[in-house]
């Protein structure tokens, strides 16, 4: 018989041309209508609330799957947080894309701020280069839905000395040149789209307004068949992941998890509830209650014929 | 840091600052990661301006502020790793004051508490707006986290009046820049269309994460009632713009940023404003509390909204707002004159 499936472990030969990359992926509470749970004090509960991948990490996946169906190569989901965020990694390969995964996942790394989660995963980045293979790419998404940080990539980056390019939000490798070229937005008092060109390897950090673009048939096609194999993968993401704790990663204790941060958060206050300043006229549409609201509504109306 | 910006330097004055440091050189035009990184980092050590260190009597920055934009948060969180210190990002409040702590990892002992004197305190909202955290920066017995860091969402504070008479010092920073810093090249840079306005329109019709059940049903719904309206037009939430939604395409442009109304987005305050499943985060709250007339369409009669609300009807947006698209279909052509319309009348 044909033995078993791929491990997650194995170093495949790269051919030449085709791009390595690593996609880092956070999970984070879903905030999403009704998922959210919440204390009798206006506190959330954390515990009590679904974990699933940070929503804006969807866009650095789709920037690997695209560079994956131009170009080859092979993508890699990385994420640090508790043994249960294997999930959030099943999760990314499943809904958009990735070969395999690696959790960073050990006990002293709780609670670590921005700056020791940064650190982390640069020396899981580094021993992946050193015992997987090279990589031309790290993709991650701009700012997290709970800490709403978006420092923690530019801060791997800079533990990387790599160059890097944020706020992408179109991207075109040349695999032979060894580059790419970005199209990035800067918002501020006018908004700009800059075009950049860096060598590889190098950082990315998509924009929530990254789109990938496939024009080619040819790649659409790819698209579509690289969709469907990781979405078989997922469903024995145990079979393609591997975990790393603090030793595997070769971290000094005191650079980790709580020890290594240099920040804490001395309080949570929910946001307060501020005292009413209208008084709500309460309406039933089911009853005949809306006049009042049409009332408000009705000399606004466009005119006929317009 | 930037070319020739010597003057900015001196507008920083005018603005309220005593001492201001620049570093000029044409490459600095515009912002580049590597090296805005290592000349800030250098200031902040003190470095670069060796004719004139009179100007001050100690050596490094206590605190360091950056703006919350997009340039500023990435400048914020490459200075802050140089210089092995901590911040937090998007502040909207900061004070300075002692603090007593007992987490023992700052303390150096378990059950001892510890006064540290003059801590930045940064208020930053949290967990998409439900929350509000205050992050402190603090040192390690054995490992100094200097200076305390944060960016500051723009607006947050009000600025010092302009006094262009005002003394202070400008000091040129000196540093040599290496051209491996400028590894990442800007070849090219256009300025976008202005975008859409949201200001100024007489009804605002604004939806929230109540259409998840179908979200681009509930931005057609949204729409059509927009166009029932002489001069209306459709603002969404935060939690639109940061939600996964599938949009399908002729509704996907109508889902970006460019059309949030809240702290982060436009703040509006038209005749009307029709809220349809938001739910009323406080951030939201101040893009529209100034609005005349506030109509909210929500299934929960406890959303936070209802307490900014002068109308609140307690249903699904799914059949209200069909409902109110046509009564003002209808009632703007004057076909149904409804007992309402003596309702103004003495």
């Amino acid at each position: 018989m044909i033995g078993g499936h791929r491990h997650a472990k194995s170093n495949h030969t790269v051919a030449e041309g085709t791009m390595r990359s690593i996609v880092l992926t956070k999970g984070v509470p879903d905030f999403s209508e009704g998922a959210v749970s919440f204390d009798e004090d206006g506190h959330l509960e954390r515990g009590k609330t679904p974990t699933v991948m940070n929503p804006n990490d969807e866009f650095a996946l789709q920037a690997a799957l695209q560079t994956k169906v131009r170009h080859g190569g092979h993508v890699t989901g990385m994420s640090m947080g508790p043994p249960g965020y294997a999930e959030v990694l099943q999760g990314a390969m499943e809904t958009v894309y990735a070969d395999d995964s690696y959790l960073l996942s050990d006990r002293e790394l709780a609670a670590s701020d921005t700056w020791a989660t940064a650190i982390t995963l640069s020396a899981g980045l580094e021993k992946y280069q050193e015992e997987i293979a090279n990589v031309d790419l790290v993709f991650a998404g701009f700012k997290t839905a709970d800490g709403e940080t978006g420092q923690t990539g530019p801060q791997t980056c800079w533990a990387m000395d790599w160059p890097i390019v944020t706020h992408v939000i179109a991207l075109d490798i040349d695999p032979d040149e060894r580059t790419l070229r970005a199209k990035r937005l800067v918002e501020g008092d006018i908004d700009e789209v800059e075009t950049v060109e860096a060598p590889l390897p190098c950082f990315v950090v998509t924009d929530p307004e990254f789109e990938p673009t496939y024009r080619k048939a040819s790649h659409r096609l790819t698209h579509k068949e690289l969709r469907a194999e990781t979405q078989q993968r997922a469903a024995n993401h145990d079979d393609y992941l591997t975990m790393w704790d603090h030793t595997d990663l070769n971290l000094d204790p005191d650079y980790i998890g709580l020890d290594g941060s240099p920040t804490i958060v001395s309080s949570v206050d929910p946001i307060p509830k501020a005292p009413s300043e209208r008084e709500a006229t309460m309406i039933d549409p089911a009853e005949d209650e809306m006049a009042p609201v049409l009332e408000e509504l009705q000399p606004h109306a466009a005119e006929a014929g317009d | 840091m930037g070319d020739d910006c010597e003057g900015l330097a001196e507008e920083c004055i005018a603005y309220g600052a005593d001492v201001a440091v620049y570093h000029d050189d044409e490459r600095l035009e515009r912002f580049l990661h590597k090296p805005y990184t290592e000349i800030a980092a250098h200031m902040a050590r003190g470095k670069g301006t060796v004719e004139s260190t009179d100007w001050r009597d100690y050596d490094e920055p206590r605190y360091i502020l950056f703006p919350a934009t997009n340039n500023g948060r990435d400048l914020s969180a490459k200075v802050q790793a140089e210089l092995d210190s901590g911040l937090a990002s998007d502040c909207s409040d900061l004070f300075i004051e002692a603090e007593e702590v007992s987490n023992p990892v700052k303390t150096g002992e378990p059950g001892v508490k510890k006064t540290f004197e003059k801590v930045l305190h940064m208020k930053r909202p949290d967990f998409s707006g439900f929350e509000y955290s205050t992050i402190l920066c603090l040192d390690n017995p054995g490992r100094e986290f200097h200076p305390q860091g944060c960016s500051v969402i723009p607006g947050s504070f009000e600025p010092i009046e302009r006094n262009p008479d005002r003394d202070g010092l400008v000091v040129e920073h000196d540093m040599d820049l290496e051209d491996d810093w400028f590894r990442v090249e800007i070849t090219d840079h256009d300025r976008l269309e202005a975008g859409i306005d949201l200001t100024g329109h007489d009804v605002i019709v604004c939806l929230g994460r109540g259409i998840a059940d179908d979200p681009t049903e509930g931005m057609e719904l949204g729409l059509e009632l927009v166009d029932a309206f002489d001069d209306a037009a459709l603002g969404i939430t935060r939690g639109i713009v940061t939600s996964s939604y599938q949009f399908e395409g002729h509704v996907e442009s109508y889902s970006n940023e460019e059309r949030q109304i809240g702290e982060t987005g436009q703040v509006v305050a038209p005749d009307v404003y029709i809220a349809a499943g938001v739910s009323g985060a406080v951030q939201h709250k101040v893009g529209m509390d100034e609005s005349d007339t506030i109509v909210a369409i929500n299934t929960d009669p406890d959303a936070r909204i209802r307490d900014f609300s002068d109308y609140f009807i307690e249903g699904d947006l799914f059949e209200v707002l069909p409902r109110l698209t046509e009564a003002v279909e209808s009632g703007g052509l004057g076909l149904e004159p409804e007992a309402v319309a003596d309702g103004g009348d003495e």
